[in-house]
């Protein structure tokens, strides 16, 4: 399972794609199998005053549900573990607890091509 | 301090309005993010995890009241209320939304700041000594060579595009607070035996994936040359340096393949085309030099009973003394270190109400004077023994008297996986569970010097290959390590830390650290320091003592 992610052009906020919209959590990011998430990235390229380098990254089961695979890629959809009133994290709730409870992949990239999962 | 003239002014003035309008081009789509991530670089802007960053120079260190409090308000206007202080004596603020930066850039050039060459392959900003001015060990007052550093490599036409960044380190005391053997050139200012004013001039230092100390290639270069010897090692840089490959691209590797000898001759060839024409005319280094000694001291007496007194009476303000307030050339007064490494802080992370506290001290107590060090904290350079105690409480109230100078728990931690797009790991978690673990002052300052530098990936910002003890992030199989290293030095005495052993998981650092210190109690002889000991014993006590169990 894929999801799709850049850094919004005007603020650097985190953004996941969302059916042709960009959404802030990334409970609310679309989910795609395989390469169904191919065309929604040549369509996130073709919005370069939006957002910045849009890339997919690997999603995988962890105990609270579907989370980034890398701990990156966690760490842009929460916010600094440092200041925990700071960032996406700030908002709580189980979503954000889902994230925070995966383990594992601290990757410093969390593309999918460049990742290899065992 | 230097103060900025009406031409240096209105230059600020047009960069900061340049840049709005790269800003509305960039939004606009005039222009693609390829050709704006260069000129946003050019003006410290950042794309980092979760917004932009903006890396503000501070030059050579050195704030006054007023520039500390536009810290201040950008960290509360446009950030989350707070500021990171930086291993170069920078600060970063870590919030920032791209449609605003060029307000802050015209917040900044209202006190004299911006954030020019704080990136890209160009000179960067040029660091020094915090106690400079202040500090009786000097020979003369660096700031005055990094003031005329500043000016000759700002905006230099003919190294802005260098085959990879640059970094100059000004130092004039016997003890070494700059790392100056860490940097592309160190400057350490000395006098011959004639008492002429000179440097010794070491090239070729960096961190990073191939970490070098600089060898010294000139070891004494007459003060009055200064500029064009930079210009020729610059010049022989920009010709050779490595540009086909940016991990061969700084100086360092050109310096170690050529050999210090041959690189030395090849500057000297250089230096000898570019002739004196190029140097400082010395009506220019005197109006330099006097904008930094009209320090308005007062003839006290270099004892204070007040100051004496509030030691006997509170052990807290006595341990403060005993470890944030150094000695000051001037009779009666003390250079007070006010540390950003509280238990649990972020390491160099104030908040704005701490700068504002920080700015209204130096302009109470202060003489206006504040300065960053490289280890991240903030310096009070001039301040009045009888003053100190008062000091003691204002920052006490704020948060800021924790009384840690040099001892473990004063940890650089570079922003690491929790902020930084290159990281590989996080560093401040590990700073903190390092800071927890040896939360007690007394024991801490049983452990003495112990200088703890943990990075969070091979870039090293974070230092660990000058620490006491080192500590880098590494991406094991997917999860966090930690590779501890032994043995480095950024001072006088600089040398570079060796691996220990196989990285460590997150939680096992702190308790290996312990382990170490622990080796170190049991085996020091008086006076050693934990780095004196580590040389004189060797690894291996150290290396049994944190991978006992795995045997």
């Amino acid at each position: 399972m894929k999801a799709l992610t850049a850094n919004r052009l005007i603020d650097g906020e985190v953004v996941f794609w969302q059916a042709g919209q960009w959404v802030e959590r990334f409970a609310d990011a679309e989910l795609f199998e395989g390469d169904a998430g191919e065309d929604a990235v040549a369509a996130a390229k073709a919005q370069p005053t939006v957002v910045v380098e849009p890339y997919l990254i690997d999603l995988a089961q962890g105990p609270g549900g579907l989370a980034p695979v890398s701990y990156r890629e966690r760490i842009r959809a929460l916010g600094p573990t440092n200041e925990p009133t700071h960032g996406k994290q700030a908002e709580g709730g189980a979503a954000i607890a889902a994230l925070q409870a995966a383990t594992g992949a601290a990757r410093s990239t969390g593309r999918v091509d460049l990742i290899r999962r065992k | 301090m230097y103060r900025y003239d009406a031409i240096d002014r209105e230059f600020l003035a047009d960069r900061a309005a340049q840049f709005r309008d790269q800003v509305v081009r960039r939004l606009a789509g005039d222009i693609t993010e390829d050709q704006f991530k260069p000129l946003r670089l050019m003006n410290g802007l950042y794309l980092q995890l979760h917004a932009y960053m903006l890396r503000v120079a501070v030059p050579y260190g050195s704030l006054n009241p007023a520039q500390m409090r536009a810290f201040a308000h950008i960290a509360r206007t446009w950030d989350k209320g707070y500021g990171h202080f930086t291993t170069r004596q920078n600060i970063q603020f870590n919030w920032v939304r791209l449609g605003d930066a060029p307000d802050i850039l015209d917040h900044l050039a209202s006190v004299d700041l911006h954030a020019i060459q704080t990136s890209g392959n160009c000179i960067r900003n040029v660091t020094s000594d915090p106690y400079a001015g202040a500090t009786a060990q000097e020979v003369d007052d660096p700031r005055v060579w990094s003031e005329v550093i500043r000016q000759w490599s700002t905006l230099h036409p003919e190294f802005s595009f260098l085959p990879r960044k640059f970094k100059i380190a000004v130092t004039a005391a016997e003890t070494d607070r700059t790392a100056a053997r860490a940097h592309d050139i160190g400057l350490r200012v000395l006098r011959d035996a004639d008492g002429a004013l000179g440097f010794e001039v070491m090239v070729g230092g960096g961190q990073g994936r191939t970490p070098y100390l600089a060898p010294t290639i000139k070891p004494f270069l007459p003060a009055s040359r200064l500029i064009s010897y930079l210009e020729a090692i610059l010049r022989v840089y920009n010709r050779h340096g490595r540009r086909d490959n940016i991990y061969k691209a700084r100086i360092k590797i050109l310096v170690a393949s050529l050999g210090a000898e041959e690189f030395a001759r090849q500057v000297e060839a250089e230096w000898s085309k570019i002739g004196e024409g190029r140097d400082l005319p010395d009506t220019e280094l005197a109006r330099i030099r006097g904008e930094f000694v009209k320090v308005p001291f007062e003839t006290l007496s270099p004892r204070s009973a007040g100051f004496e007194a509030a030691q006997a009476a509170d052990r807290a303000f006595a341990r403060f003394v005993r470890n944030n307030v150094k000695a000051h050339k001037q009779p009666g007064y003390a250079i007070v270190e006010i540390s950003l490494k509280a238990p649990g802080a972020t390491p160099g992370d104030a908040s704005a109400d701490q700068m504002d506290v920080v700015a209204d001290l130096a302009e109470r107590y202060g003489l206006s004077d504040i300065r960053v060090t490289h280890e991240q904290n903030l310096v009070l350079p001039h301040v009045k023994l009888d003053d100190v105690p008062a000091v003691h409480r204002e920052l006490a109230a704020a948060g800021l008297a924790t009384s840690n100078i040099n001892l473990i728990s004063d940890i650089i931690a570079c922003p690491g996986l929790d902020y930084c797009a290159l990281a590989n790991a996080r560093a401040i978690p590990v700073a903190q569970s390092i800071q927890d673990r040896f939360a007690d002052p007394d024991r801490a300052e049983e452990v003495g010097e112990l200088k703890i530098k943990i990075s969070g990936c091979i870039n090293a910002c974070g230092h660990h290959h000058v620490g006491h003890i080192g500590v880098l992030g590494v991406d094991k199989k997917g999860e966090e390590f930690y590779q501890l290293s032994l043995g480095g030095s950024g001072a006088e005495d600089a040398s570079l830390a060796a691996i220990l052993g196989p990285a460590l998981p997150a939680d096992k650092v702190a308790g290996a650290v312990d382990k170490l210190v622990e080796t170190y109690l049991a085996i020091r002889h008086d006076g050693e320091r934990f780095l004196d000991t580590f040389r004189r014993a060797g690894m291996t006590p150290f290396k049994e003592a944190v991978y006992a169990d795995a045997h």
